[in-house]
């Protein structure tokens, strides 16, 4: 290239022009489909695909371990810590719900991959939890969607000794890092400490000792009356807390809505930075019309709820102490959803006319979504007669 | 069964697939001309890598670096012009500086001119290359200038094709730099070598060496960013996507999310409709499809019969461009006390050669030129107070994520990532991992399974000397293997980046309104 040449010459475009040209008539013509990166893409965040229930066993007298293989073979190498969310219709109603996976990450690899999830018989109020327990047979097919949430371990951000803080079925997402530990695929060192009242309410307890090694220490701590119990007794306090942590250790807390407000006020007591706690979300809100700011005069109310969805139009009931995704379950109409806690926005819709309640707990959306009137189905509850736009759905 | 509902209606005069910029910029333009468009987007979010997410209740910004091409309110440039004549609200932030680079013997610090005046940017990388005489300053402000008459010249050709001889008049320097890469004039200058580096930074937003790449194109991005500055929402990139579908919606156009398009149904060589996952066939005239050209006439043209072996070629004879590796961290402190001044750093640890940087690139790894972006110093309300984002991104060729499986995926992003914090840990003299609140790694396979871009890539086809923008530009309406069929995204002619992402969209609407004049003049 000559230091002046380009200033003379007028040539250019036509000579680009013609390379191009050229490029493209040398090119072979051949079809050529590979794309490496899609495809692992998409063996990592296969969607929604169907499972089958082939196994269910007693984890406790009150809780059952529940397997799944898949349909297509295959599941993605999910983080121990992850959910998934099971999908199914009971009579009018299609149902989602999400729940920790407490099988390792391990379990999904090898000849007959499977991932299991444990459900706590419920007090009345687990409608799906019910179902699993009791209903759900062998053979049963559910559409599933595997390895979801940010509730795991992350060997950059966390600190390599974590302790778990767990109540009652929070105990599974725990197990499953637990099991990838012993299994030498994870290397952390982890303390589980499982609170409950007695030694009857501990679920999953045999799994739990089997994955006790150097790396991994399961501690109970019982808080009811239980006579002869040696272990750890009482609630899991500051000072409990506190002797089982290293310097530096990050908090995982996974259970009832109560132990989360409890634990936190521990921690501060310790002051742990806020980046060394880990929460799972809360799920959806109990009782939203107890929640502060909810027009209590409404909390019997039974609104009309529109829904478009595309050109289409319907209109169902939907009651104000129930979240507009309910209300779209009830009625069989299709909205993909996840997390249930206000937080992974699978579930996020616009308002087009109405009031609404956002569940302040819950409320993970985006500050440009929150201007126009977008919202998270799961965490939104109806003021008045609604008109939602939603996303298409089968 | 309940009767199968209808979703659509029975006809629509254009299918966009995919609702990023480009598709939105499309629907924008169509909309306003009283089409009856539909923009079916597979993610339940416009924007595609636009957008945000929400971690532990804070929002944080997942791609956008900056915005060209905006300008003042008082001098608007073209993409703040055409949001303004549709009506499409944003508020802008104006990035305080143009960049820093560091490198090992240089660490400069560079800002942008106002209104194509480039005396600042000139001025600080002289000063950096110890400029005694005041040489180094005139031949920088020489190129800035030169550069700053190509882009005008590119920027009114593209409005007003005008014969070569009066292109040879009005715009000499366009028409004797077009044959030349960026490497090719930059050397007629004989700068020293720091300040060439320092005007090689920004490289990596069109992701080609400067020695394959068209000096025109860098000509346009360095006129832009050094002579105008640059912009970013206040509500981060997902402000801009949502508002143009909003305004899209209000001017008529119907959007649809969650709805992924596999099949665009041709017949006699003319688009007649598209074929939804979820099975709904839907008839349309034309569809503008922002899914990758090699998608599109290896996947998704149905019959396959339908495809041109033209077409075929074109994308076999195209080099599919970067894909993108990007941790992005929200930090738990304010970024002043963690030291943090910079909005966007450009660091080579080993020197900026882009000759080397691009083979590098090609490796698993680490990878030796990345940008870092703490969002707060453009937006100091980002983020609570006592947190801020900061970003760090390198852009390897798509081959160098080859060798990765679902095995090792894991362990590749981790080695990369950890990597690169050390990396900017070293350069910022703070422990970035003591400060860690979220951390969120976003791989080529993460790009692939949200946009279902061609090998994760997101700066569609290479700029290079075989594949020109001026011959792209002048051979534009030869692409059009199928009629009715036009593609908006960083695949198409502008190339990548957000801004010429509006760009593309607009000229695929363009050559639709183009196949509707043919076909209402027959």
């Amino acid at each position: 290239m000559k230091v002046k040449g380009f200033l003379k010459d007028v040539g250019g475009a036509s000579r680009v022009t013609k390379a191009r040209q050229k490029s493209w008539e040398n090119a072979s013509k051949e079809v050529v489909t590979r794309d490496p990166i899609g495809e692992v893409a998409r063996l990592l965040h296969p969607g929604r695909f169907e499972v089958t229930l082939i196994e269910k066993r007693d984890a406790s007298p009150t809780a059952r371990t529940l397997r799944f293989s898949s349909s297509t073979g295959h599941f993605p190498y999910f983080y121990a810590g992850q959910f998934l969310t099971l999908q199914t219709k009971i009579g009018d109603s299609l149902i989602t719900r999400p729940y920790s996976i407490s099988s390792s990450p391990e379990d999904t690899r090898g000849k007959d991959p499977f991932v299991e999830i444990t459900v706590r018989k419920s007090k009345g109020d687990g409608f799906f939890c019910d179902y699993l327990y009791e209903k759900a047979k062998v053979g049963d097919k559910f559409l599933a969607e595997v390895g979801l949430g940010e509730f795991h371990i992350d060997l950059i951000r966390d600190a390599h000794d974590v302790v778990c803080l767990a109540g009652g079925s929070g105990i599974t997402p725990f197990l499953s890092m637990a099991k990838q530990i012993k299994a030498g695929k994870l290397d952390v060192n982890l303390t589980i400490l499982y609170g409950s009242v007695s030694e009857k309410d501990i679920i999953l307890k045999d799994e739990l000792e089997a994955c006790v090694c150097d790396k991994v220490k399961v501690v109970h701590v019982l808080s009811g009356e239980n006579p002869g119990w040696k272990g750890e007794k009482g609630f899991l306090t500051a000072e409990l807390i506190k002797k089982y942590s290293a310097k530096d250790t990050t908090y995982f807390i996974c259970g009832p809505q109560v132990m989360y407000e409890f634990l936190h006020a521990e921690l501060k007591k310790l002051k742990v930075p806020a980046r060394r706690i880990r929460f799972e979300v809360f799920g959806q809100a109990r009782d939203i019309t107890k929640f502060e700011g909810f027009p209590k005069e409404k909390a019997d109310k039974t609104y009309q709820l529109t829904v478009v969805m595309g050109v289409h139009k319907e209109t169902i009931p939907a009651k104000a102490s129930e979240s507009i995704l309910v209300a779209l379950e009830r009625h069989g109409i299709a909205l993909h959803n996840s997390c249930r806690s206000g937080a992974c926005g699978f579930c996020r819709c616009r308002v087009l006319e109405g009031e609404t309640f956002v569940c302040p707990n819950n409320d993970g959306r985006r500050a440009a979504d929150k201007d126009f009137g977008y919202f998270h189905a799961c965490s939104t509850y109806p003021l008045s007669d609604l008109t939602v736009r939603l996303p298409i759905a089968e | 069964m309940a009767q199968r509902k209808k979703y659509f209606d029975d006809h629509y005069d254009v299918v966009i697939i995919g609702g990023a910029l480009a598709g939105l910029a499309s629907a924008l333009t169509l909309a306003n001309k009283g089409k009856k468009v539909l923009v079916l987007e597979q993610h339940n979010l416009p924007g595609g890598v636009a957008t945000s997410f929400v971690r532990g209740g804070t929002e944080i910004e997942a791609t956008l670096h900056e915005m060209m091409s905006i300008g003042t309110p008082e001098c608007p440039l073209k993409i703040r012009k055409f949001f303004d004549e549709m009506g499409v609200d944003i508020e802008w932030l104006r990035v305080p500086e143009a960049f820093r680079l560091v490198e090992p013997g240089l660490n400069v610090l560079v800002h942008p001119g106002d209104h194509g005046n480039f005396e600042t940017p000139a001025k600080e990388i002289a000063d950096a290359c110890d400029d005694k005489d005041g040489s180094v300053y005139k031949k920088v402000l020489d190129l800035l200038n030169l550069c700053n008459r190509v882009y005008n010249s590119v920027n009114e050709l593209s409005i007003h094709p005008m014969s070569k001889v009066m292109m040879l008049l009005k715009h000499g320097d366009f028409v004797k730099t077009a044959g030349y890469s960026a490497k090719e004039v930059l050397d007629t200058f004989h700068l020293p070598q720091k300040a060439l580096d320092a005007l090689s930074a920004y490289w990596i937003y069109v992701g080609s060496p400067l020695s394959e790449l068209p000096f025109t194109i860098y000509a346009v991005l360095m006129a832009d960013y050094l002579g105008y500055g640059s912009y970013v929402p206040a509500k981060f990139s997902h402000e801009m996507g949502l508002k143009m579908a909003m305004r899209a919606e209000e001017m008529g156009a119907q959007i649809e999310y969650g709805q992924r398009v596999d099949k665009i149904l041709v017949k006699d060589g003319k688009v007649t409709g598209v074929r939804t996952a979820m099975g709904e066939e839907i008839k349309a005239d034309y569809v503008i499809c922002s899914a990758y050209p090699n998608t599109a006439y290896s996947k998704m043209i149905e019959p396959k019969s339908e495809v041109p072996e033209g077409a075929i070629q074109f994308v076999n004879a195209k080099d599919v461009g970067v894909t993108c590796f990007s941790v992005v961290l929200l930090l738990d402190d304010d970024a002043e006390n963690l030291g943090i001044k910079d909005y966007s750093t450009f660091y080579a640890p080993e020197g900026l050669d882009t000759d080397k940087i691009w083979e590098n690139y090609a490796t698993e790894g680490p990878w030796k030129y990345i940008t870092s972006i703490c969002t707060n110093i453009a937006n100091p309300n980002a983020t609570p107070k006592g947190s801020c984002i900061y970003s760090i991104t390198a852009l390897p060729q798509p081959k160098a994520w080859f060798g990765v499986t679902e095995e090792n995926y894991d362990e590749m992003k981790r080695k990369n990532a950890e990597y690169f914090i050390e990396m900017e840990s070293k350069r910022l003299g703070v422990d970035l991992k003591k400060h860690i609140k979220e951390i969120v790694i976003e791989a080529p396979c993460t790009i692939a399974h949200y946009t279902g871009a061609w090998n994760g890539s997101i700066y569609g086809y290479r700029h290079t000397m075989d594949d020109h923008i001026v011959a792209r530009l002048q051979m534009g309406e030869k692409e059009n293997y199928i009629w009715g069929l036009a593609f908006a995204g960083a695949h198409a002619i502008s190339g990548d980046g957000m801004s010429p992402q509006v760009t593309n969209g607009r000229k695929a609407a363009k050559t639709i309104l183009e196949f509707m004049e043919e076909k209402e003049g027959k």
